[in-house]
């Protein structure tokens, strides 16, 4: 196939990857009348601010985003935590009967469930425990969502680090805090902030637990906030184009920081990019 | 430092890694673990530094029992066959890393790995990160972590096997000179038997997980306690013969080596390549062989033999040559010989 | 080789590990449990009617063949342009880390903007597609896209084909980097043709990574849910409705939540089944 072939045809999927979010883009900025123009100008248009305006000034939009930054730091921070120390043990220590394997393996399981399968039991958990319609609903089921794809990942990590440091960091006197902290730790950053764009990415990017867990504005997350729109009679696709703008742009400045462990961290770690 | 193994046994699981080890090592003695792989010289030393759980038996440091204390407060330092340099620190802070731990303040800490790093003449790369380094240099960097914090003991695990030929051969001189200079206990791993006899005051050498013998090169060397110890000391390795001695000579088939010994059945007997000599012309009391093939290496000739369905290796001078299958004529130098037990190995 | 145990702690790997097995139990599997208990009840009674409606439910079984079809002819497109594109930027084109970062921009979208994006593409009169259909004089008066019932599944299909595919490019194209030159270097020496080294040297040794490909994409394929829910809401009518948002309007729109529970059981069940035969071809390679 001649080079030139090759070229063209990475142009044209290049083309059909990024038009669709382009013209997303331009309808938010594009006047309510230039949405109804014919043919769709796709270039040549007066931009406006006001559907971006409206959104998050007007409307609750801006509330919307700082509830989805909220729940998606501090879920990932919990799921950091607890999944980092429960995948150095696990990566570190043999366990009896073959526990460290089974454990791995089961905590992986729990990331395939269907979503909804968990989403009806949970809804009816937290409406008994008077949860529903809060952020901490949401923070503590993302924790748990995150929780398998951390410790299957910093696992991973922490198999890469050659035991002999930790050992000479012993003999060496220090404890075993201190050597995890001053030498392994160091080591293991990178996969660890990889880990944690990941849960920002899709703790920002969830749905379904959003939609059946919260109820009013004072909850809700961006995604809900912007299919919200859309189930109502009126659509205002300005609104919602640039809600929709705005909920891409950290995911795309996250995405293209941690581009060297993307697709270890989209493959659970079977396929290291 | 002394430090004494009495008893020791490591298991996993069913396997005896090591099987009732003693020892007693003298403070400042340079003692070198030689063996094959799987032998248990690196589970020893590893009981020793901490990171190995000792199923039964003591191990004692200077005279305190160390069975239960933790790695971090024995007081050992260890160069590991990787060398496991601390890949995100440079190389000072890698040296200084035993020290920080042990809380000293910096301008000490400074002083003492400038000192080291001055003796190890790596005082120029204090500022690079390990992996700008050749493994030469990472195993002085190595090195000088270990004797920067002034232990009751050195650990070392192989440290040269990662070099190549020549650097190797080079760092076993500057090894034994400062061992020398420090006067540090040094426990030292190794399968290689040239590196044992050359580096330590002392030798132990190890099978199986068991001691087979603990005594001084020369004495590993000239007095072999068992097949075992005189098949892996010495290169080329001791030439081996079943037979029996009747009527004052060892015969086996085709040989006959007069010897003053009295008569036994079931022997073996160990001859080392430079107690043979090979001779182009018959002669009295020589054993016929062939010649199988020849390696000049320059400062001599190492001959292979064959006798009957014996093969042996011989020492020649540099200038010998025989053509393959060419018969020759070897006189045995029989004061020289050793003899083993053909059940049990043992030396008689 | 043994394990090298760091000693004497005995107990502090299960301090480590307890917590986030609690959270996870807590989190997963008490409500799993939970959902047992709710499903086995109809009514106010305790019994298996919930499960024994499945079998006579038309729109369960028709909602679970939504999800087949959906998964398949996704699956299929998706594996086919992945492995096409992968296969074609492996040779060293310039500016592949830019065209990586650039296709990986679909997939990074939160599903429900993903689903905004096509409604704004898809929408019959003010929709690019439509709009330069138009330019180029093609009639687009029949062709409502998500509003009409014959192309309703297309669109859905074609939208997750779209931000999908670049995940499956990405990992077979690491998968495929992956490979070593001399296998193929053996290769040219024996002779072979392209097609018999794609066939006897790539694909085989590319297995590992399709079979993961395949496993995830399977996986998220059948319990889609947030891309269909914005699109079409499972219509019209019932024509896109898939599992997951049968489930979903079960339980929050006709509040029968021990009928969702029961369904819920089924698609956990299927999955699992799914995943198990995957990890066993995975496991299976991974030996050979």
């Amino acid at each position: 196939m001649s080079r030139a072939l090759k070229y063209f045809l990475v142009v044209v999927a290049l083309v059909a990857a990024l038009a669709p979010v382009y013209w997303m883009f331009t309808i938010s900025l594009k006047s309510e009348v230039d949405h109804f123009a014919l043919p769709p100008p796709w270039f040549n248009f007066t931009p406006t601010l006001e559907h971006y305006f409206e959104a998050f000034v007007a409307r609750s939009f801006g509330q919307y985003l700082i509830t989805s930054a909220i729940v998606a730091v501090i879920s990932t921070l919990c799921a950091l935590v607890l999944g980092t120390l429960a995948a150095y043990a696990l990566a570190r220590f043999r366990l009896p009967y073959d526990l460290d394997r089974r454990l791995s393996l089961w905590i992986l399981s729990t990331r395939m469930f269907p979503a909804i399968v968990t989403a009806v039991p949970l809804f009816l958990m937290m409406r008994d425990l008077r949860l529903l319609d809060t952020k901490a609903s949401l923070i503590i089921v993302y924790t748990a969502f995150n929780l398998p794809f951390v410790v299957w990942m910093m696992r991973g990590f922490f198999d890469e680090v050659p035991r002999d440091l930790e050992e000479a960091a012993l003999v060496d006197g220090d404890s075993r805090l201190g050597a995890l902290v001053r030498v392994v730790l160091p080591l293991v950053a990178p996969g660890l902030a990889a880990t944690a764009v990941f849960c920002l990415i899709v703790s920002w990017n969830e749905f379904l637990f959003a939609l059946v867990l919260t109820q009013t504005d004072a909850s809700m997350t961006l995604p809900v906030g912007i299919a919200g729109r859309v189930t109502q009679y009126e659509i205002k696709w300005g609104v919602m184009s640039a809600a929709g703008a705005v909920a891409i742009v950290p995911i795309l400045v996250f995405a293209m920081a941690m581009q060297k462990y993307l697709v270890r961290g989209l493959s659970l770690g079977a396929v290291k990019g | 430092m002394g430090i004494k193994f009495q008893n020791v046994t490591k298991a996993f699981g069913d396997t005896l890694v090591v099987d009732d080890l003693s020892l007693e090592i003298a403070d400042g003695e340079f003692v070198v673990l030689l063996g094959p792989s799987g032998c248990g010289k690196t589970t020893t030393l590893r009981m020793l530094a901490g990171l190995e759980t000792i199923t039964t038996g003591d191990v004692y440091i200077g005279g305190e029992r160390i069975n239960d204390v933790q790695t971090q407060h024995r007081d050992l330092a260890m160069v590991f066959q990787s060398y496991a340099l601390y890949p995100h620190m440079t190389i000072a802070e890698n040296i200084a890393y035993p020290l920080r731990v042990r809380k000293l303040d910096k301008p000490e800490r400074t002083k003492r790995v400038t000192s080291v790093a001055r003796m190890l003449e790596i005082e120029s790369l204090l500022d690079r990160k390990p992996r700008q380094l050749s493994g030469g240099e990472r195993q002085r960097v190595a090195l000088a972590r270990a004797i920067v914090r002034e232990p009751r003991a050195y650990l070392m695990d192989e440290p040269l096997s990662n070099l190549d030929a020549r650097l190797r051969v080079q760092m076993r001189g500057e090894l034994k000179r400062l061992q020398h200079q420090l006067g540090t206990t040094t426990i030292y791993v190794t399968h290689d038997q040239a590196e044992a006899m050359t580096l330590a005051t002392r030798v132990a050498v190890m099978s199986r997980g068991r001691l087979q013998q603990f005594d001084t090169p020369l004495n590993i060397y000239n007095r072999p306690a068992n097949r075992f110890v005189a098949e892996f000391v010495g290169s080329p390795s001791m030439n081996f013969i079943d037979g029996k001695i009747e009527s004052g000579a060892f015969v086996s088939e085709s040989i006959r080596i007069p010897v003053t010994r009295e008569n036994a059945d079931q022997l073996t007997i160990g001859i080392r390549p430079e107690h043979i000599s090979v001779l182009t012309e018959p002669q009295n009391n020589a054993t016929p062989a062939t010649v199988y093939v020849t390696e000049l290496m320059g400062n001599e000739t190492f001959v292979f033999l064959s006798v009957g369905t014996n093969k042996l290796i011989a020492r020649a001078a540099a200038d010998f040559r025989a053509e393959l299958e060419s018969p020759v004529w070897l006189r045995i130098d029989a004061e020289k010989a050793h003899y083993f037990d053909r059940q049990t190995g043992l030396s008689i | 080789m043994r394990r090298k145990v760091l000693l004497r702690s005995s107990w502090l790997p299960y301090v480590l590990i307890a917590p986030a097995v609690a959270v996870l139990v807590a989190l997963s599997i008490y409500p799993l449990i939970y959902s047992i208990t709710v499903s086995l009840q109809v009514g106010e009674a305790w019994g298996l009617g919930n499960f024994t409606r499945l079998a006579s439910d038309g729109f369960f079984l028709t909602a679970m063949a939504h999800t087949f079809v959906y998964a398949v002819a996704a699956l299929t497109c998706e594996f086919l342009l992945g492995l096409g594109l992968a296969l074609l930027l492996n040779n060293q084109i310039r500016g592949r880390g830019f065209f990586r970062a650039t296709l990986l921009v679909p997939m990074m979208l939160p599903p429900v903007v993903a689903a905004v994006v096509w409604r704004l593409m898809l929408n019959p009169n003010f929709g690019a597609i439509n709009g330069t259909l138009k330019q180029i004089g093609i009639d687009t008066e029949s062709l409502t896209w998500t509003a009409s019932p014959g192309l309703a599944m297309l669109s859905v299909i074609a939208v997750d084909v779209w931000q999908w595919t670049p995940f499956v490019f990405l990992v077979l194209l690491a998968g495929l980097q992956a490979i070593p030159q001399e296998p193929y270097e053996a290769a040219l020496i024996d002779g072979s043709s392209r097609w018999q080294t794609f066939r006897h040297v790539t694909l085989p040794l590319l297995k590992p990574a399709i079979l993961i490909v395949l496993l995830l994409r399977t996986m998220d394929l059948l319990r889609v849910f947030d891309q269909i829910f914005l699109l079409t809401e499972g219509g019209p009518g019932f024509a896109t409705e898939t599992i997951s948002l049968y489930i979903y309007r079960t339980a929050f729109r006709f509040f029968d939540f021990g009928y969702a529970a029961a369904m819920s059981f089924v698609l956990l069940a299927l999955t699992n089944v799914i995943s198990v035969v995957y990890i066993r071809f995975l496991k299976h390679e991974s030996r050979a």
